[in-house]
């Protein structure tokens, strides 16, 4: 499937993808309902983009009581059905990542929808630390363990 | 409900610690774009330009642009305004990172800090719940460990903008640091808000941006980031080695000004150039909000050193102002140096230009020995001690020298009887380029609203960095007011539009009016937006005039003008001022004295 790779070695802690997501879809620049998060601990010498990895066994999917999110069956992607999504949160604890999100006024969750396969976090990041790339979801457990090894990440 | 606009300003009463909140000017809003415009408005409108920029009279206002918060390229700005304790003129100071946004997230397009606190307290903002703290706790505090600790007792994400101890002293060329490394640098404003006894301002914002036009507004942001990612200044230069890049040319050429402008070659320049940088101690680029550029670097001072330590910079002004300037070359003392300003949050420029005043002063023998004395170093050109040990007697006042050095280098000069030895403008310290070279840059420096400066009218794009066919001969002076008019108008716009006029090295300002007129929703033509920079440049002139300065100020110390440069592609050459500076006030629509013409101001519609 298609799914948002971060490259957080070429990130430079702009946040210009987080100002993309949320103009996208809320219309407006708003980082606090961003679907993809830049962490910026500039001391550490540490920043890099987070969004939904849309794991094969998402945890968010099997742990929500209303059966609000599902696996889209051509694009493989984790998405919320807002309608029926009642906003306990279940998913946001059950993310091992951190990266499903919430919106305050419409109280649902919401993760990174792949802006309908035009991402605009991608278009707009020009250092390329971002990519809209065809690679197989991963299950949660293995994908955490790349990430603790930076070196084998992809 | 505007656009662009967050639509409400923050008035904070410090005497009587009230807070109150009341709805952005939106008529100014349009006349002055916003950031630097409007602050200056605000500020104009309501101080007396006459007051003790010490003094609870004057005002500081923090202020954002309509593009600020938004993904425009590079919007994330924010300027400091004020009366300068510096210059006596109007201060502005621009710095990026992320506080801009996070204001304008949180609500507000504007902060107004008046009066002054009865002890030192900090402000802080989440969203609609505002509140004045005490800040006896942070009070002497480098910015580093004040913003550690700011953050931990309100929220982990906030963002901080405040001062460190140089602006607690008051020392005058005092800045304000923000995200810890970015520096609203110029002309004192740390100072003013050390005089309100205000250590920061905290903020934290969820809120939105509107934006009137969003499918117009991303078309522009689009095309706009395709320039700044092909452009070879944008994305090569810039992105590649920071501003550090410029230091291999103007040493070439001749116009790195070293040993307090005596000379503008450094033998040492290989030593603090953009590729040594890159290949010694940089460890990531980074950049501020919004920035497709990332000019940043992170860096960390590694190997055998006797300077150690870790931070952002430096750049190319700060490379100049405590490197070259200060005869030194040895890349980790300028770092180190570099770092200790961030800490105790000074500009590196007028910090440096100060040091460079002093080292003159005493090589010439204008310091009287009783004085030195007291010195644990010896004050001469190439003694990396003296620069970091000069730096830590100014911000702390420290004895009788120290207490000099914290007035800034004209004042030094002058206490000592040789204020021309001064290298700078209306008080304030030169940029990194020797204005002998770029004689547009002459008349730039001497007409600056804020003092001498390189990004009032940055006319070195045209003087040395345009391609052959467009240049303008840099020793030459024919044409140079028409430029210089172009180049501070076509600022003004940038600074109040709030982006970063890195960016414009790469994008055309009918990109960036597009951008505004889909942001905001107003509709300026190009003539309307060109007018609108003329029009804040002469507002800050009629501020500077009603402060009492004018035509004798508009000039440059004795050794711009008199005394030749040597070596490199610029022997030989002085500013030729006067020719320049009356034909300027002509293109302005100025009388001889400097001051706007009648027909000038209704034409501006400043009457």
């Amino acid at each position: 499937m298609k799914m948002i790779l971060s490259h957080p070695e070429k990130c430079v802690a702009c946040h210009l993808c987080e100002g993309a997501c949320s103009f996208r879809h809320e219309g407006a620049f708003v980082p606090a309902k961003t679907r993809i998060w830049v962490f910026d601990f500039i001391e550490e010498q540490l920043y890099g983009a987070v969004t939904c990895f849309h794991c094969a066994d998402a945890p968010c999917l099997a742990n929500c009581p209303t059966y609000a999110i599902s696996r889209h069956p051509e694009t493989g992607q984790v998405y919320v059905n807002e309608d029926r999504c009642i906003g306990c949160k279940m998913c946001l604890v059950a993310c091992p990542f951190g990266v499903m999100g919430y919106h305050a006024e419409k109280r649902v969750a919401q993760n990174c929808d792949l802006c309908g396969g035009d991402p605009q976090c991608v278009k707009v990041c020009v250092y390329g630390a971002l990519e809209y790339a065809d690679v197989e979801p991963l299950e949660w457990a293995v994908r955490l363990e790349q990430l603790e090894r930076p070196a084998a990440a992809s | 409900m505007p656009y662009g606009w967050v639509g409400q300003v923050l008035r904070i009463d410090l005497t009587a610690g009230r807070v109150t909140k009341e709805p952005l000017n939106m008529e100014w809003a349009r006349q002055f774009i916003g950031g630097r415009g409007l602050g200056t408005k605000y500020l104009y409108e309501e101080i007396d330009p006459r007051c003790d920029p010490l003094g609870p009279d004057n005002k500081v206002i923090f202020a954002t642009g309509p593009l600020t918060g938004t993904y425009a390229p590079t919007g994330g700005r924010y300027m400091v305004l004020c009366k300068s304790p510096l210059t006596d003129a109007i201060a502005c100071s621009n710095s990026g990172g992320y506080w801009g946004p996070e204001l304008k997230f949180a609500g507000y397009d504007m902060v107004i800090l008046e009066g002054r606190a009865p002890q030192p307290v900090y402000i802080w903002v989440y969203n609609d719940q505002v509140e004045i703290r005490d800040a006896s706790h942070v009070w002497g505090k480098t910015t580093d460990e004040s913003e550690d600790i700011l953050r931990a007792e309100t929220d982990p994400q906030a963002r901080i903008a405040g001062i460190g101890p140089a602006g607690e002293n008051l020392c005058r060329v005092a800045c304000v640091i923000n995200d810890k490394s970015r520096a609203a640098g110029r002309s004192g404003v740390g100072a003013a808000m050390g005089a309100k006894n205000v250590k920061a301002i905290v903020v934290r914002g969820t809120g939105a941006v509107p934006i009137a036009d969003p499918l117009g507004f991303s078309q522009v942001v689009f095309q706009a980031l395709e320039v700044v990612n092909k452009s070879p200044t944008t994305a090569k230069a810039l992105r590649g080695l920071g501003t550090a890049s410029t230091v291999g040319f103007t040493n070439a050429v001749g116009i790195l000004p070293t040993r307090n402008f005596q000379v503008g070659q450094f033998e040492l320049a290989n030593n603090v150039n953009g590729q040594t940088i890159a290949q010694t101690v940089l460890t990531r680029n980074k950049g501020c909000y919004s920035c497709p550029i990332g000019c940043a670097r992170v860096t960390e001072i590694k190997g055998a050193s006797k300077w150690q330590g870790k931070g952002e910079g430096p750049e190319y002004e700060t490379i100049f102002g405590l490197g070259t300037d200060c005869g030194v070359g040895d890349l980790p003392a300028v770092l180190y140096a570099n770092y200790l300003c961030n800490l105790l949050a000074m500009d590196t420029i007028s910090a440096g230009g100060t040091i460079a005043t002093a080292m003159e002063l005493a090589e010439r023998g204008y310091i009287p020995p009783e004085d030195l004395a007291e010195l644990p170093f010896e004050l001469r050109f190439g003694n990396p001690d003296a620069v970091i040990g000069c730096l830590e007697l100014m911000a702390y006042r420290r004895g009788k020298f120290g207490n000099l050095l914290a007035e800034g280098g004209y004042r030094l000069a002058e206490h000592y009887g040789h204020p021309e030895l001064f290298m700078g403008v209306k008080k304030q310290d030169f940029a990194a380029y020797d204005p002998r070279g770029a004689k547009g840059m002459g008349l730039g420096y001497a007409t600056s609203n804020r003092g001498a400066c390189h990004l009032r009218g940055y006319s070195m794009s045209q003087e040395w960095f345009a391609p052959p066919d467009k240049r303008s001969d840099p020793f030459s002076i024919e044409g140079k007011a028409a430029l210089q008019k172009y180049v501070q108008d076509k600022a003004a716009c940038e600074d109040s539009a709030g982006i970063c006029t890195f960016s414009m090295f790469a994008v055309s300002h009918e990109q960036l009016c597009a951008m505004y007129n889909a942001a905001t929703g107003e509709r300026l033509s190009m003539d309307d937006w060109w007018l609108a920079g003329e029009r804040i440049w002469n507002l800050e002139r009629l501020f500077n005039l009603r402060a009492g300065l004018g035509r004798q100020d508009d000039t440059l110390p004795p050794r711009m003008l008199r005394e030749p440069l040597t070596g490199g592609s610029v022997q030989g050459q002085v500013v030729e001022l006067e020719p320049m500076l009356e034909e300027y006030y002509q293109v302005r629509g100025w009388d001889e004295e400097g001051h706007p013409r009648p027909e000038t101001l209704a034409r501006l519609g400043l009457a």
